[in-house]
Formats: C-alpha cells, sequence, structure tokens
C-alpha cells in the first residue's frame, strides 16, 4: 500500500516531509487536512496525531509523527533508493555526527526562525499585530550569533555533518526558506558576513526535489 | 582514556547526558565549565563548540555537542551494559517511534519547560527578577500539550513503547526543577493519571536521584 502523507499545502512541516518523500523517490498520496474546519482536533484525528498537529504519515498502517522522525524513517527505510541523506549505520562516530547536525537544527536554528517569523509574519497575518520591533532585534541578533556558529562548521566540511549532504541540512529549508520570501531576510546568502553558509545554502535550497515540492506537493 | 563531560552539574542538558552515562555504567571525568566567566565563550572554547553551549564531550578526542546526540551515541556505544535506552537499531519500526518520541520532548515539552526553568530557577541565581507572564503563558501552553502525553501513555509505560528510552529521559532535568518551582503539572494524578504513573516511574530511578543529588550537593 502507498504511504499516506496527511497535511496541508500550506503547512511547511508538511512540505519538508513531501520533500524529503521526493528526494527519496518515494510515491506517496497526499491527503489534504482541513485545518480551518478544525479537522485536526477532532477525536477521530487525535486518534492518529494525539497532539492535533500536521502532518502525520500512515505507511500501511504504521503510524508516525513529528516531521523529522517521519523523514529519518523514510530515509532508512527507502536507503537505497535516491539520494542518501543518511550516514553510514554501522559508523557510530559518523551516526553521532549526524545527531548533532540534526540537533543543531533544532535546537539552534529552528526556534530563532520561529520567533522571527512570528513577528514578521505571524502576528501581522493572523492576530493583525504589529510586531514588537525590540523582540525582533533581539531574535535578529541571537540568528547572527548562530550564523557565526554555523560558519565555523561549513568553513572545515561541506555540510553540517560531514563532506555529504544529510537530512540535518535539508531540514532548514523549510522554516530557512520564509526567511528570505516572506520576512526579506537575506542572511542566509550573505556572502560577505557568512560566505560559507551562503554558499550551503544555495547548494541545498536548489536541489531539484525541494524546488519541485515547492510548487506544489 | 576515560570520557571527559563538560558541563555544568545544575544545568539541564548537561544533567541528560550524565543521567544516561549513569544509567549505562560509564565511568567519566567530569569538567566544570565556568559559565559565569564566560568561559564557554571564549575562542578556545569556540573550536571545541562552534555555537558555545555546554554541554559536550571528549571521547578519546572524538568531540561530540548537542545533548541528545551525545545521549544516543552513549546508548549505542555502551549497548550492551545497563538499561538498552533504544530499541534494536534493525528495527526500522521501533526506532522510528523512538525518534518521534525524540522530537516530541523537543516539539511539545522543552519549549514549555525550559522558559519556566530560565524565569524562576535561571534568573533567580543572577538575582534577576522572574517574567511572571511568560511562567503563565508556558503553564498553560504545557498543560495543553500534556493532554497528548496523556493519550500516548494511556496505551504505553514509556513515550516510544514499553521500554523506557532516552526520549524519556530526556524530560527529567527542567519537569524536576519545574516541579520545584511550584509547576506540578506532571503530578497531578487527578487530571492525569498516566502523565503522573510515568513521571513518577522516571524521576525515581536510581541515575537520575544520583544525578539530582550531585547538583543539589555543590550548591
Amino acid at each position: 500500500m502507498v504511504l499516506k502523507l496527511f497535511g496541508s499545502p500550506q503547512s511547511k512541516p508538511t512540505l519538508r516531509v513531501a520533500h524529503i518523500l521526493k528526494e527519496k523517490q518515494v510515491p506517496f498520496e497526499f491527503i489534504v487536512i482541513d485545518s480551518s474546519a478544525k479537522e485536526h482536533k477532532s477525536p477521530e484525528y487525535l486518534k492518529k496525531q494525539p497532539f492535533g498537529q500536521i502532518p502525520y504519515t500512515d505507511d500501511d498502517g504504521f503510524i508516525l509523527f513529528e516531521t523529522r522522525a517521519i523523514c529519518k524513517y523514510v530515509a532508512a527505510k527507502w536507503r537505497d533508493q535516491g539520494s542518501p541523506l543518511l550516514p553510514d549505520h554501522n559508523d557510530l562516530k559518523a551516526t553521532a555526527l549526524f545527531d548533532q547536525a540534526l540537533s543543531i537544527e533544532y535546537s539552534n536554528f529552528d526556534p530563532i526562525v520561529i520567533e522571527i517569523l512570528m513577528e514578521k509574519m505571524y502576528k501581522a497575518k493572523f492576530l493583525g499585530q504589529e510586531p514588537d520591533q525590540a523582540k525582533l532585534a533581539a531574535s535578529m541578533e541571537k540568528l547572527g550569533g548562530k550564523l557565526e556558529g554555523y560558519e565555523a562548521i561549513l568553513s572545515k566540511q561541506k555540510y553540517l555533518a560531514g563532506d555529504n549532504v544529510t537530512l540535518a541540512d535539508l531540514f532548514h529549508l523549510a522554516l530557512g526558506s520564509m526567511l528570505a520570501e516572506v520576512a526579506d531576510i537575506q542572511l542566509l546568502s550573505d556572502k560577505t558576513k557568512y560566505p560559507n553558509v551562503a554558499r550551503w545554502w544555495a547548494d541545498i535550497s536548489s536541489r531539484s526535489a525541494w524546488l519541485e515540492v515547492q510548487n506544489g506537493i | 582514556m576515560t570520557l571527559k563531560v563538560y558541563g555544568v552539574l545544575q544545568a539541564t542538558f548537561t544533567q541528560r547526558v550524565l543521567v544516561v552515562l549513569k544509567e549505562k555504567n560509564v565511568s567519566y571525568e567530569f569538567i566544570t565549565v565556568d559559565w559565569a566567566g564566560k568561559t564557554h565563550k571564549a575562542p578556545s572554547y569556540l573550536l571545541n563548540h562552534p555555537f558555545g553551549q555546554f554541554p559536550y564531550i571528549d571521547d578519546d578526542g572524538f568531540i561530540l555537542y548537542e545533548s541528545i546526540a551525545i545521549m544516543k551515541y552513549i546508548a549505542l556505544k555502551y549497548r550492551d551494559q545497563g538499561a538498552p535506552l533504544l530499541p534494536d537499531p534493525g528495527d526500522l519500526k521501533a526506532t522510528a517511534l523512538m525518534e518521534q518520541a525524540c522530537s516530541v520532548e523537543a516539539s511539545n515539552f522543552n519549549p514549555f519547560t525550559t522558559p519556566i526553568v530560565i524565569e524562576k530557577y535561571g534568573k533567580p541565581i543572577r538575582g534577576v527578577e522572574p517574567d511572571e507572564e511568560v511562567v503563565k503563558e508556558c503553564v498553560l501552553g504545557l498543560d495543553s500539550k500534556l493532554d497528548g502525553y496523556e493519550l500516548i501513555l494511556a496505551k504505553q509505560r514509556y513515550l516510544a513503547g514499553d521500554s523506557i528510552t532516552i526520549a524519556d529521559l530526556a524530560h527529567l532535568p527542567t519537569g524536576t526543577i519545574i516541579s520545584r518551582v511550584g509547576v506540578t503539572l506532571l503530578e497531578d494524578f487527578t487530571k492525569r493519571p498516566n502523565v503522573t504513573r510515568w513521571w513518577r516511574e522516571i524521576y525515581t530511578r536510581p541515575s537520575w536521584q544520583e544525578v539530582v543529588a550531585s547538583a543539589d550537593a555543590k550548591i
């Protein structure tokens, strides 16, 4: 049975999963969840995703949520097709460096980008509120600090876990792309300030599978 | 060479690493990072940890940071001693469920508990007033997320299945501190009996009690 992805075309996390499915050349059925109708808060939905969040996957009865966990599962199950995106699972240190890189994205990038997008986009669009300029400035400073860390890593190796691209790099795309798209923040492409970050960002954001899902899942 | 842990005994992410080391009976040397003296922002420190954070480990020259990555590395390297803490790496589905549980902690627990820790524990240490609005918001947020935990834990003993994993242990440091500063959500038996059962089980593990005792002793 074909893997089913339950999500929303406007949801960046859904896009993250769709992207990796394309990278791994895994066919899937996309079932749209109507978030405006609060479908994802119904008791039926909570049986599948107990936090009432989008997306989740159903792989022949095996239910999984949390996009990064889904993507890791997909990459491991279909290890032998599409782009590798994982380290050699028999290599303890390579695996550890991959987990480290995954965690860097989750703890040092994602929360700060969310803070910025909250001020620059979410508040105005969904809450009709003005951005808190002080908060925004603080978050931007934090992001700058983190990108210095990224620059240090990427000046020594091609990608975050080593010299091969992995899920850790690609997980940055879903929210990172919004910085330029909706918030007009070009830090990730700033060749003067962060030349290696810019090199890395240009590389991952030009992947054909990513460009494909950006046009629609 | 003995594994070295660089961190702070009272710091939540350091404690995650320590509880796993104790579960796996791995000997280690603990080196305290002088956070007040900003050691972790010095150029020499940044060579090992580019984000200037703690903890990190040095395992005979192999440097690793990000607490969850360190927990997993130790659990994998010392598979054959102490509690398993991970499913069989060859079991794709069990591994996926553990990764899901780790991600649940990072998405639905830590974003609410860490700010409470910062406001009610970290700030007082530095003589700064806590922002009670932030605390209130986070308590409300956590309360709602724990409904999801209750649903999961009503069906199975731990977050990834019926065996304890690093995903459960990851909750201990911030969960312990929020309980100490008066947030009793994890032990509201009437509201969430399964969360309470789970929390008490992981909290009372000897490994965690040892970590707490070391943290308390040094204050």
